[in-house]
């Protein structure tokens, strides 16, 4: 079953950014990762799922209604965590969390309190007082404490230190495999690349590939690198399956996908003073999609 | 429940600081009516001196102004009415903005309650302040008045003149939430609730001034003539209708603008 259908989502503001013809699905069960770099509509989709803003054209159901007739419903099971958190600034966390809560039919005391534990977060200070990373806690808690089946998560981790993001991930993780679905947007990739299952990649406005995270990196991609002892000819490495080819003095790098022993005998002939043959990270990888276009 | 109590706090400090305003301005005024009353001839007879267009602006009667209702009406209450319309903008413009300005309006537009409910509680929130500021006021005045006047005095013309300030400020809540709905982000309040209250302000001075009488369609300060309820002891049914119907238009064109508005990231 799918938790959120997205079809043909297409949001124009103006002539400016927005979303064209965006469909995807995303599993029930299942971590989504939503990649793309600055501006390119992450936010934009995202925020049409939850209704604040509405779409162009097209729809999106989530649990399977629709997410703009159904809002105030499906929203129930919706936690949601935006880029930029600010709060009521004049209210302790603790006053803010349990106005968070009161919007949900149920006692969240018990996960308040967990939740603040884990993200060690002090209950009692005023939002005001707070850093931007114990700011971005508070919404972390404020989204997880009603236990949604469907976590949104619009750039979670500017602010966190490195720590407090591997807890987190630590915590989203729990609630995957308590049930929950989650929607994951990034343009840091590794994050992605721990967390999720599958992605979606969005280039100015539009999907340009969804793909299991595990069928992009076995794609196989390596990532070579070398130091020759002389220098070679700028196109000596330029054959069929090499990507983002790089020539300077004597350093070589290119991505390559194909035949490895083609590639070997090539290096083979040459005379080399070092060699790393690696697997590509994400990043490599969706840089030559964004590149793609241009 | 949990949204229009939330509000209701918030506008504490601001409920009980315009209450405690409008108290202390009735308060300092009615206590000079004791020295006024007493003097009243020979005061006349000063302001007789004064230009007729300035005094008509200000609204000085100086038939009446000797008892209790004509100081009240023309020398307090305008000053009152002029303080309560910049409450209601104030509240009725931070409505909306305020959630955009702090951008809190994803907090709130994410959790499972339309956009009719959290607009109803936030307006019934804003209409509960100046309820609480309305009845403060109406004791405190009544009781400045009752203190204050040597000789009786209609205590039920002098509550239907001051219920208009309750009037004046339903039309200007409701103007400011149009306002806040229509204006796509606005950054501060006090400008603009300032800068539609004293327009309209002057505009009511400027029509009284010259005398034009359809210039009191477009002022709410002038839909309440209180020289008119103090002789008819009513309101002017064109001009009640006239505001009920405003108000309506306004709170439903709010409705609708806000239920299609996109809230932008921000």
């Amino acid at each position: 079953m799918n938790t959120i259908e997205i079809n043909n989502l297409t949001k124009t503001y103006g002539k400016a950014r927005g979303i064209t013809n965006v469909s995807f699905n995303v599993e029930e069960g299942e971590i989504f990762g939503f990649i793309g770099p600055n501006g390119a509509g992450k936010s934009t989709t995202i925020r049409t799922l939850l209704s604040l803003i509405y779409p162009t054209s097209g729809s999106a159901k989530i649990f399977g209604k629709d997410c703009i007739e159904f809002g105030p419903e499906i929203k129930k099971e919706i936690g949601y965590l935006p880029s930029e958190v600010f709060y009521y600034d004049n209210m302790k966390v603790m006053d803010l969390l349990n106005y968070s809560a009161s919007f949900y039919k149920k006692d969240c005391k018990k996960r308040i309190k967990e939740l603040a534990e884990i993200m060690n977060l002090d209950l009692n200070k005023k939002i005001d007082d707070l850093s931007y990373g114990n700011k971005k806690k508070v919404g972390i808690v404020q989204g997880l404490l009603h236990e949604p089946k469907l976590i949104m998560l619009d750039e979670p981790t500017s602010g966190l230190d490195p720590l407090m993001q591997q807890k987190f991930f630590d915590l989203l993780k729990e609630e995957n495999k308590k049930g929950a679905t989650i929607l994951f947007s990034s343009h840091v990739l590794s994050e992605v690349q721990k967390m999720c299952e599958r992605v979606a990649i969005i280039k100015e406005g539009k999907i340009i590939k969804i793909e299991r995270i595990s069928d992009l990196k076995e794609n196989n991609y390596k990532n070579f690198e070398l130091e020759t002892l002389s220098k070679i000819d700028q196109n000596y490495f330029n054959i069929n399956g090499v990507t983002n080819l790089l020539v300077k003095d004597n350093s070589v790098s290119f991505l390559f996908k194909g035949n490895i022993n083609l590639i070997l005998q090539k290096i083979s002939v040459i005379e080399i003073a070092n060699l790393w043959i690696e697997e590509p990270n994400l990043e490599d990888v969706f840089m030559h999609y964004y590149e793609k276009g241009e | 429940m949990n949204m229009f109590l939330h509000e209701l706090k918030a506008y504490r400090k601001s409920t009980i600081i315009w209450s405690m305003a409008l108290a202390g301005i009735v308060i300092v005024f009615l206590s000079m009516f004791p020295a006024f009353s007493s003097n009243a001839e020979e005061l006349k007879k000063l302001l007789e001196n004064l230009p007729l267009a300035l005094r008509n602006a200000i609204g000085l009667s100086l038939d009446t102004i000797g008892s209790l209702l004509g100081f009240y009406s023309t020398l307090t209450f305008l000053y009152i009415t002029l303080c309560g319309a910049i409450q209601a903008m104030n509240l009725g413009t931070s409505i909306v903005s305020k959630e955009v300005r702090e951008k809190t309006a994803d907090f709130l537009l994410t959790k499972p309650v339309s956009r009719v409910q959290i607009l109803s509680a936030k307006l019934l929130a804003a209409l509960t302040s100046l309820v609480i500021t309305n009845v403060i006021y109406l004791i405190v005045a009544s009781l400045m008045a009752s203190a204050t006047s040597p000789q009786p005095f209609s205590l039920k013309l002098f509550l239907m003149i001051s219920a208009t300030l309750f009037l004046i400020q339903l039309m200007f809540l409701a103007l400011g939430v149009i306002i806040s709905v229509i204006a796509p982000r606005i950054k501060a309040v006090l400008p603009v609730s300032l800068g539609t209250v004293f327009p309209f302000f002057f505009i009511s001075m400027f029509g009284s001034a010259i005398g034009d009488n359809n210039l009191r369609y477009i002022t709410p300060f002038k839909f309440y003539d209180p020289a008119y309820i103090i002789k008819n002891a009513s309101y002017e049914a064109s001009f009640v209708l006239l505001e009920v119907g405003l108000i309506i238009l306004a709170i439903a064109a709010s409705y609708v603008i806000y239920l299609k508005k996109d809230i932008d990231s921000v």
